[in-house]
């Protein structure tokens, strides 16, 4: 059984947090996944490649080095909370 | 129905459903954003496949100049700087967009219960949910507002809420349109999808939208074919793989009884029906292999979202506060819940047992149902094993068969990345149930046709439950 200490790291590692109430309630969700993880271990998957994409044909190909798609400086920062000067500003890392 | 409009009744057209739209909102919470369609008439072609048809896009569709939300609280103030390559191609058809539609949050939910700005309704009884993620465009279809509406399917996300809503719903094959501009939930397994009333419509809305993309480098270079022209509705030698799991962990007679009925008469029509078992074991690991897959992938798209370039931003000291701050408001518990359980399989210890274990799962499912379908020209089952869920339902067993095999077995469709959609099967309780019909890889046009031949015996084409 993970305690909800273990939840909470998990959630840290993906930069949000979780309340106890939260954890708690992701930890009783926990055993019932964990049966269900159980249906998935127990496939004999022996010399079976994973699959990632749904087809393996090829749809990606080399193109010429060419400026294709391009947005503007205005249009990349317009939708930040802090730009200053054509930049994203945040608070100062180096301290 | 797309017939009835044209460039001269376009206006008329658009303000009257921009009307429906509204009352739809009030009555079933459906709508994120209204868009004012004037700017749109006056640059409008005179003519095109969807020329004037007035349409709602689900709101993970980036549109340029319109708040796009996907139904989460961290975009709520998200203004896109492009369009999606679909609503570039549905404006150059002639479509008018009305509104931006309720979501899951992310897409992430199969209820609509979870976008930021509350649960979507069911028409048909609103103490019911709409089916998710995609739920708002179902509505708005189903309460006859628009004839056309785009979701997206990443398990079931369009085919479940059209089964619970009454209406056709498309996820065409993997690749056949392109996502460009669609905010991204599982890569692997998203589609794009659509909903309408009849499967005419459904037909000519693929010509519309389907193509390569240079955008998306998982787009198809394969032709788009005339899917309307070569409709023809007819059953006879038809080969049709009735999905026995499914119909075996069904517990609801009224569904039952409904589907057995409809391939009785599909037979009278010439149709070729039979059953086909796939290994039970392996149907019932579909759900565990989705939700690891989906959820470990949509731990990495969403990593995006930190609250520095775009999105709804929270105060802190420090880049890493900002970040921790901002997604801790901007998620909902639902969605930090399935990034947890993403994380958790992405864990260095356990990627192999669990996540590889997932894709190497997806290959034995895939490989059954590529068997059966060089076989048979379709799969079929009931979409849903009975009508729209209560909206405080909780009563379902998580470890039965019913829920892992019967409610959940369209995550197949996003297996395989194989043609598969939902059209309305008949009422049970008084509520709508729809038929899944899967087809081979790119080959729409015969699922297309069998599902025509199954509207021709249901005679419910244009099913609506209408706001006035």
């Amino acid at each position: 059984m993970k305690d909800i200490a273990y939840f909470k790291k998990l959630a840290n590692q993906l930069m949000f947090d979780l309340s106890d109430d939260e954890a708690l309630d992701i930890q009783n969700e926990f055993e019932t996944l964990q049966e269900q993880l159980h249906l998935l271990e127990s496939i004999d998957t022996e010399g079976v490649e994973p699959m990632v994409y749904p087809f393996e044909d090829e749809t990606v190909y080399l193109r010429e080095d060419e400026v294709t798609h391009v947005i503007s400086q205005e249009d990349a920062i317009v939708n930040a909370k802090n730009a200053t000067e054509g930049h994203f500003r945040v608070p100062k890392v180096v301290k | 129905m797309f017939e009835k409009y044209n460039y001269e009744n376009a206006a008329a057209n658009a303000y009257a459903a921009l009307e429906k739209v509204k009352k739809s909102h009030e009555l079933y919470n459906d709508v994120i954003t209204f868009v004012d369609p004037k700017e749109q008439l006056e640059n409008m072609p005179k003519e095109g496949k969807m020329c004037g048809v007035p349409i709602v896009l689900k709101d993970n569709v980036n549109t340029k100049g319109v708040l796009t939300t996907a139904g989460s609280r961290i975009l709520a103030n998200y203004v896109p700087v492009y369009d999606a390559t679909i609503w570039t191609k549905l404006k150059a058809a002639g479509a008018i967009n009305l509104a931006k539609a309720s979501m899951d949050e992310l897409a992430m939910g199969g209820t609509n219960l979870t976008c930021f700005t509350g649960p979507c309704l069911n028409p048909y009884d609103t103490n019911r949910m709409a089916g998710g993620s995609s739920g708002g465009s179902a509505v708005l279809v189903a309460s006859g507002a628009v004839d056309f509406a785009i979701g997206s399917d990443t398990g079931d996300s369009v085919r479940k809420p059209a089964s619970f809503c009454g209406i056709v719903g498309v996820k065409p094959t993997y690749g056949r349109i392109s996502r460009y501009g669609i905010i991204p939930y599982s890569s692997s397994l998203d589609h794009v999808g659509y909903f309408t009333r009849s499967v005419e419509d459904a037909a000519v809305a693929l010509e519309v939208l389907a193509g390569r993309d240079d955008k998306d480098m998982t787009s198809s270079y394969k032709p788009v074919e005339p899917y309307s022209e070569l409709l023809n509705g007819d059953l006879t030698g038809k080969k049709v793989a009735i999905f026995k799991n499914v119909m075996d962990a069904t517990k609801n007679e009224g569904t039952s009884k409904l589907f057995f009925d409809l391939m009785k008469k599909m037979e009278e029509k010439g149709a070729i029906v039979k059953e086909v078992s796939f290994d039970d074991e392996l149907m019932k690991a579909i759900l565990p292999a989705y939700y690891l897959i989906a959820n470990c992938e949509a731990t990495a798209n969403h990593s995006n979202l930190d609250g520095i370039r775009f999105g709804n931003t929270q105060e802190g000291n420090s880049v890493e506060e900002i970040m921790i701050n901002t997604r801790t408001y901007g998620f909902g518990p639902l969605i930090r819940k399935r990034f947890v359980i993403g994380s958790y399989g992405l864990f260095v210890e356990n990627q192999e047992k669990l996540f590889r274990q997932a894709q190497k799962v997806r290959r034995l499912i895939v490989n059954q149902v590529k068997a059966c379908l060089d076989e048979f020209d379709v799969l079929v089952a009931p979409a849903s094993t009975s009508g729209a869920p209560l909206l405080n339902d909780n009563s379902r067993d998580q470890l039965s068969n019913e829920y892992l095999i019967a409610e959940n077995h369209m995550v197949i469709g996003n297996f395989t990345g194989y043609p598969s959609m939902t059209l309305p099967m008949g009422m049970v309780d008084g509520l709508p149930v729809g038929i899944n019909v899967t087809s081979k890889a790119f080959d729409e046009v015969t699922m297309f046709n069998v599902a025509l031949g199954i509207e021709n015996i249901t005679g419910l084409k244009d099913l609506k439950k209408e706001v006035a």
